[in-house]
């Protein structure tokens, strides 16, 4: 993935594409996330699901096979940044039986809409899709490219779905309530997302105006559990504190998060604590709602999707509702996005948090351009 | 880029089971990511000790192909075994790994298009790990690349054999090498 050295510069967004149970576009997705609104989840019929004990999702009607709907957010935000001729692919897809075919048709559809087919699969869970963000953002801050695309794709399929069903990841009660009492798990999605990295010389060069700057990212491992996470969040709150470092952003300039907030009753406490010892007092004033709780869990294109959702709130300063809330946990203690009236600041910079089996923690710290 | 220094590097041999690994049954992939990064850690770390901002990258080009049968089985028969949940992705041994030797850093997993020559890690993945160090979240980076003999693939759930039996079993080796590398001065 070496290529001739173009001058560095800052990432920003110059496209974005994305495909949600609510249809194609971010329009669509915003409207639904700063509604708080609950009709993205269904009962599911697309596979048998009798035996499960769980038995809803937030599904595409209709849903394309997984390289089609990833090659329809691609063309999309190839179409806004206009083609990003040569341009590598990041790609994040569930690892499974399927993988290599998926990516394949991916790399060939790529290839026709003039990138550099796809140079890395990312299959690292839930924070797959951050953590091709970072590695793009890194590769154009670092001047090795002027350009990467970064694309994920996950659509709910049975086999992933009877196991996190059995491992009681899944709510019991078929909604999704992130940091709220009585929440019992998380609900899966469906999602394909790409976005466009470009160094902010590269834009400005081009004349093309970012949708908004990757001010900062940072990655950690909680050092903890095969899949629980570490209970002080201390590794969450590392990887936030890197992105505002690297940034140069003060946790004072930060104006929303859209967090991990699966609905998991110990990962909902632990991020809670994360954002407790990171911002302090300040947090009481913070929104933070976790859009999960309208869009469903898209595993390794949730950190995608949810970018693509908190790009959105920061262009609009409409806040994504935590939807499924019914009411406090004494112990979770933050200023949620409720829904009804608020008077939130359209905020300037945005962090979206990710978290995943492994331990691993992602923070992608996003700005107005 | 990859100006790295090498500090530890282990090949697994080619046809010896790994010892199991508790809480992660049905395929040899996990057991043997564990073990050649337990070797390849201790060779330079000694013990495992005080944190450490060392991350931790998975290259396997095949995946874990025996859980990801295994899951699809079950889900199509009448029971989940639980357990499939907790390894139903690559990152999850790598939190094993990382709880165990107090390792900080970013965890992250890929799948290259090609597996690596025997013993040797792939390119890419070194690549990445050159990038992450540089990134600056890392002072070291573990890079693990693990493919599963295609024919262990065929030890669905209802297989009751370890590794060994299955590797055994079907003749074929699974393979794995681990580096542990840093950013060159």
């Amino acid at each position: 993935m070496s290529s001739s050295a173009p001058p560095a510069g800052r990432p920003v967004f110059t496209g974005l594409g994305v495909l949600s149970a609510f249809g194609a576009g971010p329009a669509p997705l915003a409207a639904a996330t700063a509604g708080g609104s609950a009709a993205g989840f269904a009962a599911v019929t697309r596979f048998d699901v009798a035996r499960r004990g769980t038995r809803r999702a937030a599904l595409l009607a209709d849903p394309p096979p997984l390289a089609e709907a990833v090659l329809g957010a691609l063309a999309d935000a190839c179409a806004q940044s206009e083609p990003p001729s040569g341009a590598p692919l990041l790609l994040a897809l569930h690892s499974d039986l399927h993988t290599r075919e998926v990516a394949a048709e991916v790399a060939r559809g790529a290839a026709a809409l003039g990138l550099a087919g796809v140079a890395r699969v990312y299959t690292g869970a839930c924070v797959a899709a951050a953590t091709a963000v970072a590695d793009a953002a890194a590769l154009v801050g670092s001047g090795r490219h002027p350009r990467v695309v970064v694309a994920a794709g996950h659509l709910v399929e049975p086999g992933v779905f009877a196991a996190f069903d059995a491992g009681r990841a899944l709510a019991r009660d078929g909604e999704l309530r992130p940091f709220s009492s009585g929440r019992s798990g998380t609900l899966l999605g469906d999602a394909a997302a790409a976005v466009v990295v470009e160094a902010d010389t590269a834009a400005a060069a081009r004349g093309v105006r970012p949708l908004a700057r990757l001010a900062g990212w940072g990655r950690s491992g909680d050092a903890h559990h095969v899949c629980r996470p570490r209970p002080d969040g201390a590794g969450v709150a590392r990887a936030v504190r890197s992105a505002l470092a690297r940034a140069g952003v003060a946790p004072s300039e930060v104006g929303y998060v859209n967090a991990n907030g699966t609905g998991s009753p110990v990962s909902d406490m632990a991020e809670a604590r994360a954002l407790r010892e990171v911002f302090g007092e300040a947090l009481s004033g913070l929104p933070v709602s976790s859009s999960k709780s309208v869009h469903g869990h898209a595993l390794e294109a949730s950190a995608l999707l949810e970018l693509v959702v908190t790009i959105g709130a920061l262009g609009s300063g409409r806040l994504p509702v935590n939807a499924g809330w019914l009411g406090p946990d004494p112990e979770i203690g933050l200023n949620l996005v409720l829904s009804g009236p608020r008077q939130d600041a359209r905020p300037r910079c945005a962090l979206s948090l990710n978290s995943a089996f492994g331990g691993a923690n992602t923070a992608l710290l996003v700005a107005a351009a | 880029m990859n100006r790295l220094r090498t500090l530890a590097t282990v090949r697994w041999p080619d046809g010896e089971p790994p010892p199991p690994l508790p809480g992660f049954p049905a395929s040899t992939f996990n057991p043997l990511v564990a073990a050649v990064a337990e070797r390849c850690l201790a060779a330079h770390y000694g013990e495992p000790g005080p944190p450490r901002r060392t991350g931790l990258l998975l290259a396997s080009a095949g995946g874990d192909r025996a859980t990801a049968l295994a899951i699809d089985t079950a889900a199509a028969g009448h029971r989940m075994p639980p357990l499939l949940f907790f390894q139903s992705n690559p990152n999850a041994v790598l939190g094993y790994v990382a709880a165990r030797w107090q390792l900080t850093g970013p965890v992250v997993a890929v799948s290259p298009p090609e597996a690596a020559a025997p013993g040797e890690v792939p390119s890419d993945a070194l690549e990445l790990a050159a990038l992450l160090l540089a990134d600056g979240d890392a002072d070291h980076v573990l890079v693990i690349t693990a493919e599963q003999a295609e024919p262990a693939a065929q030890a669905g759930p209802a297989t009751q054999a370890g590794p060994a039996e299955a590797a055994e079993a079907t003749g074929a080796a699974d393979r794995a090498a681990a580096v542990l590398v840093a950013a060159a001065p």
